[in-house]
């Protein structure tokens, strides 16, 4: 194959790569709108602090396998968290404050990750290799490799739950017709707290994955919050798996940008989708009602 | 079984139900009739939760359920089926009727053996339920979501079940037909509160009976006693 064009498809696999995180912090939009129409907007912040708290578990000596869950495990506290402390209180008042409420508990969660562990970015420990594998012609690491299988898996793992146990079937009764959960007897808040905790288990999950490539720094938050939100606007909240598929195109067309037009341009492909999205089908995102105000 | 005390409810502005009290004992069959938009509903959401009342108290098996969530009222036995039926749409027939057993069920381990005994009761009873279990709710006809709604409700094992406006939309022989179901229900034991704009039908089926106008009781009694007095009829009923 010519040289050149296969560098080209090398970036545009590992931006796919990175795609396919987005594209599983995105689900944990997905998952938080369906049951209670509402999102974290702090998602890149959790994703961030799931790194982090990986990073402190392997410190103290917790091998990979114990860690990844405990990150998870503190993802799931903070997701539930946040929709108790902030959005349950702004939804009962029937306004949109819970965007704030939720970037204010990201900007909190911020400053103190910087306090806590510092502004410098840390590697994030992993039992595998760091040589890269090739696939004809085409080179990535081990770390790469888990992104793909850990976005696609936890992304099966959480659909198969939502179809083939009650607690998801109620979590998408809910997500239907609330009124007529509640008279199944589904307690509907309950529902929408475990869409919560599953939300930002899957986001913390991110974090063990990405934070191996990119390395974990409080810089990570705002840029995958902001183009995780953009592949959740293109994909729709309600669409399963064509968040995969924004996802790798958006990381691709990154990469890609990024080589045709300099390192300056990687962020351009996902604020232009942003804006063409919104201007072009803002009720496919969220509704009239929310895009106006924000 | 159930006593309503002068319960006052509404949505915005002024009360829709207006000091109601009515009374429902074990076994009977109580309709509540009158035009459409008389409070008939509004009451109906009220008494299950749906709506948090505004004066009065509600009384299930001599316990006060007053304010309780509908989540917690469907628990101890009094269940709505709602007005406009409300199945869930994007699930399959057979996981509309799942939820309706969802407090008994486990929520995360094998659920299908344990509701296998009451899905099979619904399906004897609506036998067309079964030939669409894995179709979508959303996809079958009026009728058939009426009785999807009727069959979730009793798959609760409810002691008490409400039925709002069981009639609304419906073609007059599928009417006949979901009022067949309510009176083999009423045949084997259930109580029912029944709210129907339909007064004919309602009168037929029911014991009991409240006509409901502007929010308030105008008069009560014997259905067949309503039924058989013409100005009743004329006067409130059209």
């Amino acid at each position: 194959m010519d040289a050149k064009y296969l560098a080209l498809v090398q970036m545009a696999v590992g931006g796919g790569v990175m795609g396919m995180a987005y594209a599983l912090v995105a689900y944990g939009f997905q998952l938080t709108y369906a049951a209670g129409k509402a999102v974290n907007f702090g998602q890149g912040e959790l994703v961030m602090l799931g790194a982090f708290a990986g990073i402190t578990l392997s410190g103290i000596g917790l091998p990979y396998w114990a860690v990844v869950p405990g990150a998870m495990v503190v993802g799931a506290l903070l997701g539930w968290f946040i929709e108790r402390v902030a959005v349950r209180l702004a939804l009962k008042q029937r306004n949109e404050g819970w965007i704030l409420l939720t970037i204010i508990v990201g900007l909190f969660a911020l400053s103190s990750v910087e306090n806590i562990w510092g502004r410098e970015d840390r590697p994030f420990p992993v039992p595998w290799p760091a040589e890269a594998l090739d696939f004809f012609g085409i080179s990535f690491t081990w770390s790469e490799l888990a992104i793909v299988v850990g976005a696609l898996g936890m992304m099966t793992l959480v659909e198969l739950a939502k179809r083939y146990t009650m607690a998801g079937i109620a979590v998408q009764a809910v997500s239907a017709d609330p009124d007529a959960a509640e008279l199944c007897g589904i307690r509907s808040q309950s529902a929408i707290s475990l869409s919560w905790a599953v939300s930002g288990a899957a986001a913390a999950f991110a974090g063990t994955v990405i934070g191996p490539v990119t390395t974990v720094g409080p810089t990570m938050a705002a840029a995958l919050t902001l183009k995780a939100f953009s592949v959740a606007v293109v994909a729709g909240l309600d669409s399963g798996f064509g968040l995969v598929i924004a996802g790798v195109a958006l990381g691709a067309a990154e990469n890609l940008s990024g080589y045709a037009l300099g390192s300056g341009w990687r962020e351009a492909p996902g604020l232009i989708l942003l804006i063409l999205a919104l201007a072009l089908r803002p009720q496919g995102v969220f509704g009239k009602k929310i895009i106006r105000k924000v | 079984m159930l006593k309503v005390e002068n319960l006052r409810a509404g949505y915005s502005g002024d009360d829709a139900v207006r000091g109601i009290s009515i009374e429902v004992t074990e076994g009977s069959c109580i309709a509540l009739v009158g035009a459409n938009g008389a409070g008939k509903s509004t009451l109906a959401k009220t008494l299950c939760g749906l709506l948090t009342p505004r004066g009065g108290r509600v009384i299930f098996d001599g316990k006060e359920i007053t304010g309780l969530s509908a989540s917690e009222v469907a628990r101890r036995g009094l269940c709505l089926c709602p007005e406009g039926r409300r199945v869930f749409g994007p699930l399959t027939v057979e996981e509309n009727l799942l939820l309706g057993a969802y407090p008994r069920l486990p929520s995360f381990g094998p659920f299908r053996r344990a509701a296998s005994g009451d899905l099979q009761r619904i399906y004897a009873m609506f036998p067309r339920l079964r030939e669409r279990r894995s179709q979508q709710a959303g996809s079958l006809s009026g009728g058939e979501q009426q009785m999807l709604a009727i069959g979730r409700v009793l798959m609760a094992n409810p002691r008490f079940v409400v039925l709002d406006e069981p009639s609304m939309g419906l073609a007059p022989l599928v009417v006949k037909e979901v009022f067949e179901a309510i009176c083999s229900l009423h045949a084997s034991g259930m109580t029912i509160l029944l709210s129907e704009q339909f007064a004919k039908i309602a009168l037929v089926v029911s014991n009991y009976a409240y006509i409901i106008e502007r929010g308030s009781v105008v008069l009560e009694g014997a259905s067949k006693g309503l039924a058989e007095n013409p100005a009743v009829m004329s006067a409130y009923l059209g």
